[in-house]
């Protein structure tokens, strides 16, 4: 099953960028004054690429929160880290117009993840495990906060304004030349290394807090980098495309029912195959014929959400 | 060498005392009384000023260093990953590096070859125990805390837990049990404690007479034949 998805995955990423509105004249691939080429690279190969690392921050980002919170149902989403980062960044284009977006992104990301750590430090103080059921419920609570704040910048924009934050609110992979894909790719580097290099830490971790604090693992320490260094790439990718939720909670999820190892050892596959479980949804978000093109989230809860029921029952039948 | 002085909180009230480097210890009390508070902050899971292991404060210890004085194993084992399998969960807890010939032998010993690949979320409550007295040994910490680890053995591993915590396995033990017959064998030094407070701290002998059981437990414990047994 493993080499199979492999193989699978391999084809999606290289027919990716052949499916589109626009039919490819073939021959025209490699010379760069066609629109073949303009659209084929700085359209099409860019856009595969962002998506493939915004899918890899996502999942990957889903999976240690998971671990560092204790709680199968923590991502950056449901703790309100991307309406946090929304809020910023309509916040940043109705107000302060000249800010680079993904920099009020990555603050509105950031603030949101201290106020969390903070109480949930301040909740169990002198020990070392967290309560996550009261995150879990803060979370919820400052997505609503974050909301209706939302609501209330959106009435204070003008047209104009307002049109830019609906369109950023949907999430979009729209994007033209290697910019954006370049920057996500080096937050996804960065991130994927922060992880690595630590990996056998974050194996305490999966234990609980309490082994690893008696292990001699300075376990504050190590939650506060991953969840800051997260936090960033997190809100930079969502300043770039949105906020695309279901991701960093199902594909983790997925990974563990596929593989059956312990998340330290599923670092890599969670990261691959969020990406490429993100450029399969582009892909049928792309070539679906419908008027203008789907918001991304729309696909990827809809392919997603039945498929994790699906293997959930599958594997509640073995046991 | 275990200090602790003068600690006070919600739950425990000015508990002190002290055990030199070969004594072992075993803490009787109610549930309730706080027993498993007290361990918390003998690790310093609980943080705190007033204990003192080998002459060093704890919360001036590294990290490491304490890791190395100190072990708490708790009453149940929680474990997030689903998939850690016993192999895994052993090679986690020796806290320097790896010893895959200690750990072979170790699952030789406690006789859990035929569990080694299994995940260990689908232990049940025995062999749960058996994994954390393992981790213990492969630990190997100065100081060694049990809380309730022999709660949910059968009579057969409870005799063999009982030969481990009486070997060199470990190096200095606190047993934290209600199983009287155990802690009477063990002969280990006693502390009882009773709502927070320590009500005895002594010798064994001084303990396991037949006034101080009437005073701790009053009818609900015969001595017979230097056994402890329920007198129901």
């Amino acid at each position: 099953m493993k080499l199979g998805l492999y193989i699978f995955s391999a084809i999606v990423l290289i027919i990716s960028p052949f499916l589109g509105e626009i039919t490819l004249n073939l021959n025209e691939l490699f010379d760069s004054s066609t629109i073949t080429y303009k659209v084929f690279w700085e359209l099409r190969v860019s856009r595969v690429l962002l998506a493939f690392f915004v899918g890899g921050i996502l999942a990957l980002s889903g999976l240690i929160f998971q671990i560092i919170f204790k709680n199968a149902l923590i991502t950056p989403y449901t703790l309100g880290i991307a309406s946090g980062t929304t809020l910023f960044t309509a916040i940043s284009i109705v107000f302060f117009p000249a800010m680079i977006l993904s920099i009020s992104s990555a603050f509105g990301s950031l603030i949101t993840i201290t106020i969390l750590y903070y109480i949930s430090k301040n909740i169990n103080k002198n020990t070392i495990s967290v309560s996550t059921n009261s995150i879990l419920l803060i979370g919820i609570a400052l997505s609503y906060f974050y909301s209706s704040a939302l609501m209330l910048v959106f009435y204070m924009s003008n047209l104009e304004q307002n049109y830019s934050i609906v369109r950023f609110t949907l999430g979009s992979l729209d994007t033209v030349g290697f910019t954006s894909s370049f920057v996500i790719f080096m937050m996804a580097a960065i991130m994927y290394m922060t992880i690595y290099v630590n990996r056998a830490k974050i194996k305490l971790l999966l234990i609980s807090n309490d082994t690893a604090f008696l292990k001699g693992l300075n376990v504050h320490k190590l939650n506060l980098l991953l969840l800051i260094v997260i936090s960033i790439c997190v809100g930079v990718s969502i300043s770039f495309v949105g906020p695309i939720g279901f991701i960093g909670l199902v594909v983790p999820h997925i990974i563990k029912l596929i593989y059956k190892k312990s998340a330290d050892q599923l670092i890599f596959p969670v990261f691959f195959y969020g990406g490429i479980f993100l450029v399969m949804s582009d892909l049928i978000s792309r070539n679906l014929n419908t008027a203008s093109s789907l918001p991304i989230g729309v696909v990827t809860a809809f392919i997603g959400a039945p498929f994790f029921v699906y293997l959930l029952i599958k594997r509640n039948k073995k046991d | 060498m275990l200090e602790i002085n003068k600690y006070n909180s919600n739950i425990l009230h000015d508990i002190t005392f002290s055990l030199e480097e070969d004594e072992n210890l075993i803490m009787l009390g109610e549930n309730g009384a706080g027993k498993s508070t007290l361990a918390k902050v003998l690790s310093n899971l609980i943080e705190n000023n007033n204990v003192k292991l080998f002459e060093e404060n704890i919360s001036d210890l590294s990290d490491d260093k304490r890791a190395a004085y100190i072990n708490y194993i708790p009453p149940k084992l929680s474990i997030f990953d689903e998939y850690i399998t016993l192999r895994e969960f052993f090679e986690l807890s020796c806290i320097d590096q790896v010893d895959n010939k200690k750990i072979d032998k170790l699952i030789d010993i406690l006789n859990l070859k035929k569990l080694e690949k299994k995940y260990c979320k689908a232990f049940s409550s025995g062999e749960k125990q058996l994994l954390l007295l393992g981790s213990s040994i492969l630990h190997d910490a100065k100081i060694t805390i049990f809380d309730e680890l022999t709660a949910n053995l059968d009579i057969t591993r409870l005799k063999e837990v009982f030969d481990i915590f009486n070997s060199n396995y470990l190096k200095q033990k606190i047993v934290i049990t209600h199983n009287l017959d155990l802690a009477y064998a063990l002969k280990f030094k006693v502390l009882y404690m009773r709502d927070g407070r320590i009500e005895f701290f002594g010798k064994h002998e001084e303990f396991f007479c037949n006034a101080n059981l009437k005073k701790f437990y009053n009818d609900s414990i015969l001595k017979i034949n230097e056994h402890l047994v329920v007198n129901l």
